[in-house]
């Protein structure tokens, strides 16, 4: 396996008004890791993912992909197939069909026109067959998105990840609101795809269980700095007692 | 066949939407399209008219009588509505059905005050100041029952909406601790829908400025009084001098009733004298001074309406209507049908005709018409134009509407001869400004969340427009289209009026040769069409569901 750095984030800062949500973090991330991020609400990771992907403008600080600093790569198609995101069920359009959702992967790459007459006929459909085959939804291809159970939408999430293949997913809360079964359904899944394709997967998680679960590598936020960063194996129960501790220890 | 099934399911907005379209251009092909639409002139006047909108006549003289005018449209327009909430208010309550007791009494208190809030808000604000104005002689208080009864029918229908829809348990817990049924609708029901109703009056408030204006149109003072004069005149500088205070007067008008509906949904405590109560007495100072101004400086007299003559023209008018010792009245007559029933369906075209086209050029302007969208947060996109486009569009937006349809139509008939097509025309500008706006606001509502997503999978403008926000946008707007189109309906007989074809010139016709038999049949089929335009829209919104 090649060892690519794939993310560098060198003292990234970030401040919402008064709030800091990011303290000046630093870490690398290989390719092929699968990283969990960690920490109590409102440690940052979100505002983390959300920098990464580019949706939020950093405030000092530098963030490298694959070598090259974030904002060298022109939005569209080039960041597309660097990074690709997945949320809880929210980000899928829910009047069109699974279908359509899927193939939004296929946007980045089509024209105009091919784009809209998908939406008629749908274009490339043997890619988005074979995507919803690998997350097993293949007989819910016409169905309408919204009336898929959470823990059938967020495969339909990854069926669209498997036609966008980005190098790099950012998953934020991808099992939030799913109930154990489907959780470890959805993660299972994801990690098995993101192995299989090579990928690199980066994903906020609210527990503990699922991180050490499927990981590798655990880094943990806390008040916007990194309170730890290991090896899931060394990862101590202590440590993370400490990362939920309520009260500051001053 | 069971893969067809989806297929269809699939489709079925796709396919609607064709139907919808094909309607529109069926409505299209009633006009004849040549050079004869227009006049001769027609052209040179539309040149002069734009000339009047760049340099509005600015003379002190004219800025007074615009200003005078401009507080009688007000006057009349709080007169109007304060009575309409009274009327609103009691009338709505009994049609909740919340202040019986059994369940008979119940439907029949719901049926019968139910029926008459929707007869009342059925017939145009315009024709019953014609119906008052025929019955009674042109007095301030035809007017004002013509604003009042039509605004009491709709604001009595969404009151008893909202105490229908009030949740039951706080009501019951009240019922349980022994209050009476007056008790219950003081401490219950009210304070549950008072914030709601006030920012719908606030609303309704804004269109009654509107229609005070046109009311004019009988005979009264005001804004449009003073624009039929000065179009009467062909001095387009000054008709545009009073557009643009009747416009200043909307946007003040909807910016209080921003400014009021925030404070209602923002639940904050003010601690003394807060912007809420300066509400009130702003209000209640609106209205006293409205009601002292209208008796005192434009003499109304509600006894003298009630004077021995007027109830005697009253009396031959209503007999006159219902045609009793008629001959051969008109609603009995096959022939007068026939005539009446095409141009009902030469009425409808127009509607039609009309929503479409406010359809296509709201459609076109909307999407950079929203804050989210101008702002790049929904798209992720930016550009230095967003703003100026956003601003311009907007200002458009706010100029469309606050014109009133009737005079957009007067203006537009010095451009075209009469017909149905300058109906639709005067229809649509002022709705595709009401259309935009609601549908930005639709836009501007949305979870960001999906949009976003499909911006970081590389998808452009375009396609994001028609992979996201479209088919989660659509049934909404299209809502907003079937309800601005009954909006339309009713209101087709008014642009009629000023001889844009349809049943409101017949009308008005039928008006002025004391034709009553005939104002019946026209009613009756006016009716009909509401009726319609009920049944199609409502068919049409559960085939998108």
């Amino acid at each position: 396996m090649s060892s690519k750095t794939m993310i560098e984030a060198k003292n990234i800062t970030k401040q919402f008004e008064r709030k800091i949500a990011l303290s000046s973090l630093s870490f690398s991330i290989k390719q092929g890791e699968l990283v969990a991020l960690i920490g109590p609400s409102g440690a940052g990771k979100t505002t983390l993912l959300n920098s990464i992907a580019g949706l939020v403008p950093l405030h000092s600080g530098e963030l490298m992909i694959e070598n090259q600093p974030l904002g060298n790569y022109k939005r569209g198609k080039q960041f597309a197939k660097k990074i690709g995101v997945i949320r809880q069920q929210f980000d899928l359009i829910g009047p069109l069909a699974v279908i359509h959702n899927v193939l939004a992967g296929k946007l980045s790459e089509w024209g105009i026109f091919k784009s809209l007459f998908s939406l008629l006929v749908p274009q490339e459909k043997e890619v988005a067959i074979r995507a919803l085959e690998r997350v097993g939804l293949e007989d819910k291809i016409f169905e309408v998105t919204a009336t898929l159970s959470g823990g059938e939408q967020q495969r339909v999430a990854m069926a669209r990840l498997l036609v966008q293949k980005p190098e790099i997913i950012l998953a934020d809360e991808p099992v939030a609101s799913l109930d154990p079964a489907r959780a470890d359904d959805v993660l299972g899944m994801l990690t098995k795809i993101v192995n299989e394709e090579n990928q690199t997967l980066l994903a906020s998680l609210h527990s503990v269980e699922y991180a050490r679960k499927y990981f590798t590598r655990i880094i943990s936020l806390k008040n916007g700095e990194i309170f730890f960063d290991l090896p899931t194996e060394k990862v101590s129960d202590e440590l993370l007692t400490e990362l939920y501790q309520l009260k500051e220890q001053v | 066949m069971t893969k067809l099934i989806p297929s269809l399911q699939l489709h079925k907005r796709f396919i609607l939407t064709l139907l919808l379209l094909f309607v529109f251009i069926w409505s299209l092909t009633s006009v004849h399209w040549n050079a004869e639409l227009y006049h001769a002139g027609g052209i040179p006047t539309m040149l002069q008219i734009f000339e009047g909108l760049i340099q509005p006549n600015l003379d002190l003289d004219i800025l007074m009588v615009g200003l005078e005018s401009t507080w009688i449209t007000l006057a009349y327009a709080v007169a109007g509505m304060s009575l309409a909430i009274i009327y609103a208010f009691i009338v709505g309550v009994l049609a909740s059905g919340s202040l019986t007791s059994s369940k008979f009494s119940r439907i029949i208190s719901k049926v019968v005050f139910r029926g008459i809030l929707g007869f009342t808000r059925s017939i145009h604000e315009l024709i019953w100041a014609w119906l008052f104005v025929a019955a009674v002689g042109l007095s301030p208080f035809a007017a004002i029952f013509a604003l009042a009864i039509p605004y009491g029918g709709i604001l009595g229908r969404i009151f008893a909406d909202m105490l229908t829809d009030v949740p039951e348990q706080p009501i019951l817990a009240l019922k349980s601790s022994g209050s009476s049924r007056l008790q219950t609708l003081v401490y219950g029901y009210l304070p549950l829908v008072w914030a709601d109703f006030i920012s719908y009056t606030m609303y309704r408030f804004e269109c009654a400025i509107r229609s005070s204006a046109i009311m004019s149109f009988v005979g009264l003072g005001g804004l449009g009084f003073q624009i039929q004069l000065a179009l009467a005149d062909l001095k387009y500088d000054s008709v545009w001098t009073f557009v643009f205070f009747l416009i200043v007067l909307v946007i003040l008008v909807d910016s209080w009733s921003n400014f009021v509906r925030k404070g209602l949904t923002d639940h904050k405590r003010v601690k003394g004298f807060g912007t809420g109560w300066f509400s009130v007495l702003f209000s209640l100072l609106l209205i006293v001074g409205s009601w002292v101004y209208i008796t005192l400086a434009e003499k109304a007299n509600l006894f003298e309406l009630l004077s021995e003559k007027n109830l005697e023209y009253a009396k031959k008018f209503f007999v006159g209507l219902l045609g009793i010792n008629q001959e051969n009245p008109a609603f009995l007559d096959a022939e007068s049908w026939s005539t009446a029933l095409m141009l009902t369906l030469e009425t409808l075209e127009m509607s039609i005709m009309a929503i479409g086209f406010a359809t296509i050029v709201a459609f076109i302007t909307v999407i950079p018409a929203a804050r989210n969208i101008a702002n790049g947060s929904l798209t992720l996109k930016k550009s230095w134009y967003n703003w100026i486009l956003y601003g311009f569009i907007r200002l458009t937006y706010i100029f469309s509407r606050s014109v009133p349809e009737l005079v957009w139509a007067m203006m537009i008939i010095f451009i075209f001869k009469p017909g149905i097509l300058p109906g639709a025309l005067a229809l649509a500008l002022h709705n595709f400004g009401i259309l935009g706006k609601l549908w930005a606001e639709v836009v501007e509502d949305m979870d960001p969340r999906p949009i976003r997503n499909l911006a970081t999978a590389g998808a452009s403008k375009v396609e994001i427009l028609f992979y996201g926000i479209l088919p989660i946008v659509l049934p909404r707007f299209l809502t907003y289209i079937l309800y601005r189109w009954e909006v339309i309906m009713r209101t087709t007989i008014v642009v009629g009026f000023v001889g844009a074809g349809g049943l409101g010139m017949d009308f008005k016709l039928a008006m002025s040769y004391f034709d009553y038999t005939q104002i019946t049949l026209l009613l009756l089929c006016y009716m009909i069409l509401v009726i319609i335009a009920d049944f199609a829209s409502e068919t049409t919104r559960k085939a998108v569901k």
